[in-house]
């Protein structure tokens, strides 16, 4: 099955409550490139595609992956996508992903002034990649046992899984909630 | 199992050149990456592949505290002089005359989602760009654009970019006739063409359909085509030598009636005309409307028709014409009146700015304003879709970066709308002021220098409620991140133009306002600018503008005439209140862009401790060649050509000599010593040169003192001397600035005490 090789994925977690406006993460995704908050990738530059309705929010762009504050499916959340320079399979990039969007969550949380707050209950997983991964039923039955493996170690419990924009133009997607 | 490629995917599905093309540029990568192929081979090589450099691809990086480099894993690796390998850049896909399929837009959603920022963005010539794509990913990107018919070659570098037309053709009610095929067969003829390779810079060539309106834009075009017709028989008016950028030039006449079948032998000769005298070691003189200036229309009109008689006969030159209908488009839904009645106001709204009747009864086109010209991955798959439901399949972008459905049912207006609204794009405005553009600026573009997507998202914020007014709601607003003028702002009633200015010894983000361009005609002329505001106050501006339009226009008069009646000197009193920038401590917002929060460019400028209480001799210089710009230009609206051009080139001599003193102390008032020191200090030791454009600045000054004594009386060449003037004297800020209040031991040290 070739969805092992795929590179690109996404997660998401959705902010809870009342979420900040997107421009009010911009000044903090500046500070999280001029401290080079993220030891490992160059963090490159900020965007704000606030006036996009549901669309990617405020872009923290960076080498080998990118922060979005994303809006897409209207819903507020801070999305990780691997993009590139990652070794391994996709289960370690699953399992990459996953820790870089709790830490970023966490660390958003951290910036009082934002007041933000993300819950762990509810994961986006998307695979951006339509080579190795297409939105067909056989990428989603390869994709689903590794994303529940992943997703209980990262989440520390049982998990439910559904697969979402089945039959879309979209890109693979499923939806994992806590049991 | 080994990895699939897209290459191996796609085999055997791509048309055969294109994907040769492809495997080529592909193996160019790797030689490069090899460090067999030089980087400025390899710079053109992807350009003429759309595969451009983005903002900070130097590997530096302001982040508001000062330039800091940017670690990228390449190491040395370039891919062209001074960008890194790895940083980001722009993928720009040409659209010919904007025309694209459901599929075809499916599938740039796709790319966008996985290689770049989800985002497309339509340029003001019926591009589309992504963002913050690899050079390492563009070869596959390539493939799958040609899986769906469309080839990114030529859409930058020294060649014939995207071929522009008006988004109404072919079902537009004034047009003389469809240019659709038209510019589909000049298109297909000039792509790759070997006539066309050999260009010292791009080549821009657009479409109308008539004279009146300004879809096409033809005449800040290098060439331009507008069909007319004449006792059955279809012509094109063609002109040549239109530009925008730094000073901008208006296309002259080069064939009055050019029947349809000779457009493509002309447009070859000119093509060859242009190739072989057209400048190619100045780049800043290479376009052809510095041709066109060298000769004169009417030599380069005799050059072109010898060229046109030496050209070998191409059957392609009229093959097209015995299928022009072959470009047609059928609808996919009978036609039906529009119920405005009873519908929801806000679609009622949008009918009466975002639908426009088709020539075909029944008929409309639906505009969808994108703001920014920014649409997502998920928007662009509701409108792939929505063009299936209702149209037939045609959407076409335009240069007011939006996107056009032809072909709806009035009947299906409504459902459409509905559909359009949901994901976010039925807002109303299209056309509007409430509907502004804008060039990428500092936001990506490497040359941008005032955030004018910035300040345009503020602009949208603002101006809703002016769109609820007749008198301003045709006013169009366009602004440019920097001289090069993408933003298309010279032919707005209000244009702005990102420049920079050194207040207390801060840059401080500015916009020149330029006023009195006209949209209509084709874009037939072009504002001036009246004064610069900081980048803040440039929302007010527009406020007290449109507010003192209201207030003050007699009859039915549009704003062009209205500025043209008050003239600039009532207007610069009118801007006054907004034009100057407080002191940091009073409001240290004003040292920010739009929408970003570094301190703009301090970086750049070591400020020294007292720099915010002591203002240098050279300021004084800068501010009063601006005050003699502007009493060249209020003598030019007076008519006194002369006049204007001489107080023109003065305050060049001004601007130039405060530099000089700054630098060299003393210089004497006399322009031609003025001349001789700014050559020494400022040019012979390169201080002056623009990182981009490098001497061109200075050029248009020593060029104005060769021709001091302005005998012309030709407004358009005294326009061109205020315009070159203008941009001498935001080059002297820039020099200025990059000086520092205190020139660098080191610029001090590279001159002698001046001995005048
Ligand atoms: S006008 Fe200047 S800033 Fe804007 S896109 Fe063009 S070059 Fe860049």
């Amino acid at each position: 099955m070739t969805i092992t090789h795929a590179e690109r994925l996404q997660v998401k977690l959705y902010a809870s409550a009342t979420p900040p406006a997107g421009e009010d993460l911009v000044p903090v995704f500046h500070r999280w490139i001029r401290e080079h908050v993220v030891d490992d990738d160059t963090l490159i530059d900020v965007v704000d595609y606030g006036h996009v309705k549901d669309g990617p929010g405020v872009a923290l762009i960076g080498h080998g992956a990118d922060y979005f504050y994303d809006e897409s499916e209207g819903r507020k959340g801070l999305l990780f996508f691997r993009k590139r320079a990652l070794e391994g399979d996709l289960r370690g990039r699953l399992q990459d992903a996953f820790t870089r969007t709790l830490e970023g969550a966490a660390r958003l949380e951290g910036e009082g002034a934002l007041d933000v707050a993300f819950g762990r209950d509810e994961v986006l997983v998307r695979i951006l990649d339509r080579l190795h991964a297409p939105n067909d039923d056989a990428s989603y039955a390869a994709l689903e046992p590794l994303v529940r493996e992943v997703a209980e170690a990262a989440l520390g419990g049982a998990v439910t899984l559904e697969r979402v924009g089945a039959g879309t133009k979209g890109p693979l997607s499923v939806r994992v909630r806590r049991a | 199992m080994p990895a699939k490629t897209w290459k191996s995917e796609l085999a055997g599905r791509l048309p055969e050149e294109l994907d040769r093309e492809i495997d080529l540029f592909e193996g160019q990568i790797a030689l490069r990456k090899q460090g067999k192929m030089d980087e400025r081979l390899f710079a053109e090589t992807r350009l003429r592949r759309g595969v451009y450099g983005q903002r900070y691809d130097n590997g530096l990086r302001d982040d508001g505290t000062g330039p800091k480099p940017l670690a990228f894993p390449c190491g040395e690796l370039t891919k062209g002089p001074d960008t890194v390998w790895d940083a980001p850049g722009m993928q720009r896909i040409k659209i010919p005359y904007g025309k694209m399929s459901a599929e075809q837009l499916d599938m740039m959603a796709d790319l966008a989602e996985e290689l770049s920022d989800a985002i497309l963005h339509v340029t003001t010539r019926q591009d589309i760009q992504l963002h913050f794509v690899h050079i390492e990913d563009t070869p596959d990107m390539h493939r799958r654009l040609a899986s769906v018919g469309i080839t990114t070659r030529e859409a930058c570098g020294n060649s014939v970019r995207n071929i522009t037309a008006c988004q109404f053709a072919g079902v537009c009610n004034d047009e003389s006739f469809d240019v659709t095929p038209y510019a589909e067969a000049m298109t297909r003829f000039l792509l790759g063409h070997p006539d066309v390779q050999e260009f010292g810079r791009k080549f821009k060539i657009a479409f109308s359909g008539c004279d009146d309106h300004p879809c096409g834009l033809v005449t800040f075009h290098d060439l331009g085509a507008v069909g007319f017709v004449e006792d059955g028989k279809r012509y094109f008016k063609v002109v040549v030598g239109g530009g925008l950028g730094a000073v901008p030039v208006v296309a002259k006449v080069l064939a009055e009636k050019c029947p349809e079948e000779e457009l493509l032998p002309l447009t070859q000769a000119v093509s060859r005309v242009f190739a072989r005298l057209g400048e190619k070691q100045s780049r800043a003189r290479a376009r052809i409307k510095f041709l066109m200036q060298k000769f004169g229309i009417d030599e380069l009109r005799r050059l072109v028709e010898e060229e046109r008689k030496l050209l070998r006969e191409d059957p392609r030159w009229t093959d097209y014409l015995s299928h022009l209908s072959a470009t047609d488009e059928e609808p996919l839904r009978p036609g039906g009146p529009l119920a405005l009645d009873g519908a929801p106001a806000t679609f009622r709204a949008w009918a009466e700015t975002n639908l426009r009747p088709q020539a075909q009864d029944g008929y409309y086109v639906a505009t969808v304003t994108l703001p920014l010209g920014d649409f997502s991955s998920d928007q662009a798959r509701v409108l792939a879709d929505l063009a299936r439901r209702y149209t037939g399949d045609t959407l076409r972008c335009t240069v007011e970066q939006n996107v056009a459905l032809r072909w709806v049912s009035g009947a299906d207006a409504l459902a459409l709308w509905e559909a359009l609204d949901a994901a976010g794009l039925g807002a109303p405005g299209a056309g509007t002021i409430a509907d502004p553009t804008s060039c990428p600026g500092t936001d990506t573009c490497k040359l941008g220098i005032s955030s004018s997507r910035g300040l345009t998202g503020e602009l949208r914020k603002r101006l809703t409620v002016l769109a609820d007014d007749p008198v301003t709601r045709p006013l169009h607003v366009k602004t440019s991140g920097c001289f090069n003028s993408c933003g298309q702002h010279h032919v707005a009633d209000i244009g702005f133009l990102g420049v920079s200015r050194n207040v207390g010894g801060r840059k401080v983000p500015h916009f020149n306002v330029v006023l009195g361009g006209q949209w209509t005609e084709n874009a037939k002329s072009y504002g001036l600018v009246v004064g610069a505001v900081p980048s803040k106050s440039a929302p007010e501006a527009v406020e007290v503008l449109t507010r003192a339009y209201q207030e003050g226009r007699e009859g039915d008069e549009s704003f062009q005439a209205w500025v043209q009646r008050i003239g600039k000197g009532t207007i610069r009193k009118l801007l006054e209140p907004v034009s100057k920038a407080p002191s940091y401590e009073e409001d240290p917002s004003y040292y920010r862009d739009w929408g970003d929060p570094r301190e703009y460019g301090t970086g750049d400028l070591g400020v020294g401790e007292c720099a915010g209480e002591i203002v240098p001799w050279v300021e004084f210089g800068l501010t009063t060649s601006e005050q003699e710009q502007y009493e060249a230009q209020d003598l030019y609206d007076a008519g006194q050509h002369q006049a204007a051009a001489a107080k023109a080139f003065a305050s060049m001599v001004t601007a130039a000599a405060a530099l000089v003193r700054h630098l060299a102390g003393q210089v004497r008032d006399e322009p031609s010593d003025v001349v001789a020191a700014f050559r020494r200090h400022l040019v012979d030791t390169e201080l002056f040169f623009d990182p981009f454009v490098k001497g061109k600045f200075a050029d248009y000054f020593f060029r104005a003192f060769e021709r001091r004594k302005f005998e012309t009386d030709d407004p358009e060449a005294v326009h061109a001397l205020l315009d070159e003037a203008r941009l001498f004297l935001e080059a002297s800020h820039a020099c200025y600035q990059r000086l520092g209040a205190t020139p660098p031991p080191s610029a001090a040290g590279l001159i002698q005490p001046a001995a005048e």
